[in-house]
């Protein structure tokens, strides 16, 4: 009767390790082949282009599902800050610095301030009106473009954006783009997927799971909902700067609410809550739209059949389908939903 | 004092819900809530946790006015409350339910980091309060796969974690077979004997109500109609009319 504990409690100690260890030589693996999208692309430099938008498509839906998927406050109007993130920092370049570091810390902090002070009043609302009310605000936003034309441009856009530069050097080569900002991803995966783990990370979960009862053990829910909504708003805009950047130019279609659908269906599609899901969704959404819209220009049928599909069929997304794939490659089973 | 309310009301629309409602608990002591359906025992409960606020009155918590506090405020001094609803969170196991209590005392909720040795400790205090209210075996059962009563057991275990003084239980016996009611009793007793508890209780359960009492107040139509210990509540005329039908019969 005794030995058997020690049995259960040596597999137990065994198991996490490997799954570890298959699951960063898997995530390994699959970072450098990513790098590598540079070499292999020589000949193709509109798909290096594309890839990169998918990228910055993969940030913004990355800070969405920081806010959906951890703390299931849903928005309908994230392009407002992915679109405030690329005119702030496009303006900055017109007028400051070109400095890149300079300018996306700049964009962080003053999207960061205006978040804290819009989402104060945002997230007390619960869902419908939350989501009605964030669009309502990108709306604003995309009013005032048109309001302030004089210094946004416009219908126009913002034209004529200098060439970023790091320390003086000029970031013009798109294969330098492409790892500068494949670089970002990764640490922006790794950094949401650390903060997921983290009590912070727990404390959003048992919000979305029972804010009520939250509130009960504790936990400040108006704060700890705040936080993630700067959170994701600054990482919105830390995307749209370095969108503004990469394609020397912004327009008001950036924080459209159109814009916004699409980053709701990136994370849909790759699966709400699970990080790594949205990413993926982003970018295959973004090579699918230049594909398929060059065959036909009916492709947002397609693309609304799949969003329904996908949330009748798989309502895990991509990552929900992928998780018995890689459980299967590992021989181990699904661990209970995170 | 433990716990003292003051003229405590509450209307919704036209109805008093609790009118006037003045109330003290005792320390270590089982305080029992009862009265007809409609009487205002839930709403009163709500009252004293800061789910709703009074229209008037006082709440005071070991002598400190905490009228008006948000839940989150009076859980971290160590008044907190269990759900008649069962309130756990469905899709994380059950050890995890009770840790993301055990870190919110422990005033975790905005690390971003712990080390191991913390995790351990918060993982080993989790385990402890899933097996004091027999729970083990399931600690990594997701929540809402348990069985009814095992998730009545995880809520109170989520409650037991904040460490409190006093602890409110709104109708902890509902929908609860018969063998998993006795559990839940004896764990009541023992939570006032081995913690030193203060425990408030609304209770339909009158013979339960009854055997676990020290203390008991009846309420009819927003008023404490009665108080005192269970025998004497038992032969109380306004009691017994306000039961009609002789639920006392135990």
């Amino acid at each position: 009767m005794k030995a058997e504990p020690a049995t259960l409690n040596a597999h137990n100690i065994g198991a996490p390790a490997t799954r570890r260890s298959s699951f960063l030589t898997a995530a390994a693996l699959v970072v450098l082949i990513g790098a590598a999208t540079p070499l292999w692309t020589q000949d193709m430099p509109f798909v290096l282009i594309l890839a990169s938008h998918a990228i910055i498509a993969a940030l913004v839906a990355v800070s969405l599902d920081m806010l959906t998927g951890n703390t299931g406050l849903l928005s309908f109007g994230h392009a407002g800050w992915y679109g405030f993130g690329s005119y702030v920092a496009g303006l900055s370049a017109q007028l400051l610095t070109t400095e890149i570091l300079a300018l996306v810390l700049l964009t962080v902090l003053a999207t960061a301030l205006l978040a804290l002070a819009v989402g104060s009043i945002l997230v007390r609302q619960l869902g419908k009106a939350f989501a009605i009310l964030t669009l309502a605000f990108s709306q604003v936003l995309y009013a005032m473009v048109f309001i302030a034309s004089g210094v946004t441009g416009g219908e126009d856009g913002l034209q004529g954006i200098p060439v970023a530069t790091v320390l003086g050097l000029q970031i013009a080569r798109p294969e330098v783009w492409y790892w500068v900002l494949y670089g970002t991803l990764v640490a922006v995966l790794c950094l949401a997927l650390w903060l997921r783990r983290s009590p912070l990370g727990k404390a959003w979960l048992g919000i979305r799971e029972n804010a009520e009862r939250a509130q009960f053990i504790g936990l400040d829910v108006f704060r700890l909902k705040l936080l993630a909504y700067v959170i994701s708003a600054s990482l919105a805009a830390f995307a749209g700067a370095l969108f503004v950047l990469v394609n020397g130019a912004t327009t008001p279609e950036t924080l459209h609410w159109f814009e916004s659908g699409k980053i709701l269906m990136y994370v849909v599609l790759g699966g709400v809550g699970t990080i790594v899901g949205p990413a993926i969704g982003a970018a295959v959404f973004t090579f699918a739209e230049h594909y398929v819209s060059s065959f036909t220009d009916a492709w947002l049928i397609y693309f609304g059949a799949l969003f329904v599909v996908t949330v009748i069929v798989a309502p895990g997304g991509i990552f929900g389908l992928l998780r018995p794939v890689w459980a299967r490659c590992t021989g181990r089973s699904e661990r209970g939903a995170a | 004092m433990m716990l003292q309310t003051a003229g405590l009301s509450k209307n919704f629309g036209g109805l008093q819900a609790v009118a006037g409602v003045s109330l003290t608990v005792r320390e270590r002591t089982v305080h029992s809530v009862i009265g007809p359906n409609g009487a205002g025992k839930t709403t009163l409960f709500n009252l004293i946790t800061g789910s709703i606020k009074p229209a008037s009155g006082t709440v005071k918590f070991l002598d400190q006015d905490v009228t008006h506090w948000l839940p989150n405020r009076l859980a971290e001094v160590g008044l907190v409350r269990t759900f008649q609803r069962t309130s756990i969170f469905r899709r994380l196991t059950a050890i995890e339910n009770v840790a993301l209590a055990i870190r919110s005392r422990r005033k975790l909720n905005y690390a971003i980091r712990m080390s191991r040795g913390e995790e351990q400790e918060i993982r080993d205090e989790a385990a402890a309060l899933l097996r004091q209210v027999g729970l083990r075996d399931r600690e990594n059962v997701t929540g809402g796969n348990l069985a009814h009563g095992y998730q009545r057991a995880l809520d109170i275990a989520i409650g037991l974690a904040l460490r409190p003084k006093l602890l409110l239980m709104d109708e902890p016996l509902a929908g609860m077979s018969r063998g998993d009611r006795q559990g839940i009793a004896d764990l009541v007793l023992k939570l006032r004997e081995e913690l030193g508890l203060t425990l408030v209780v609304v209770e339909h359960d009158i013979g339960m109500v009854m055997r676990l009492s020290d203390v008991i107040t009846v309420m009819q139509n927003g008023r404490v109609i009665a108080e005192g210990p269970p025998d004497a509540i038992r032969e109380n005329p306004d009691v017994k009319r306000a039961y009609l039908h002789g639920s006392f019969a135990a």
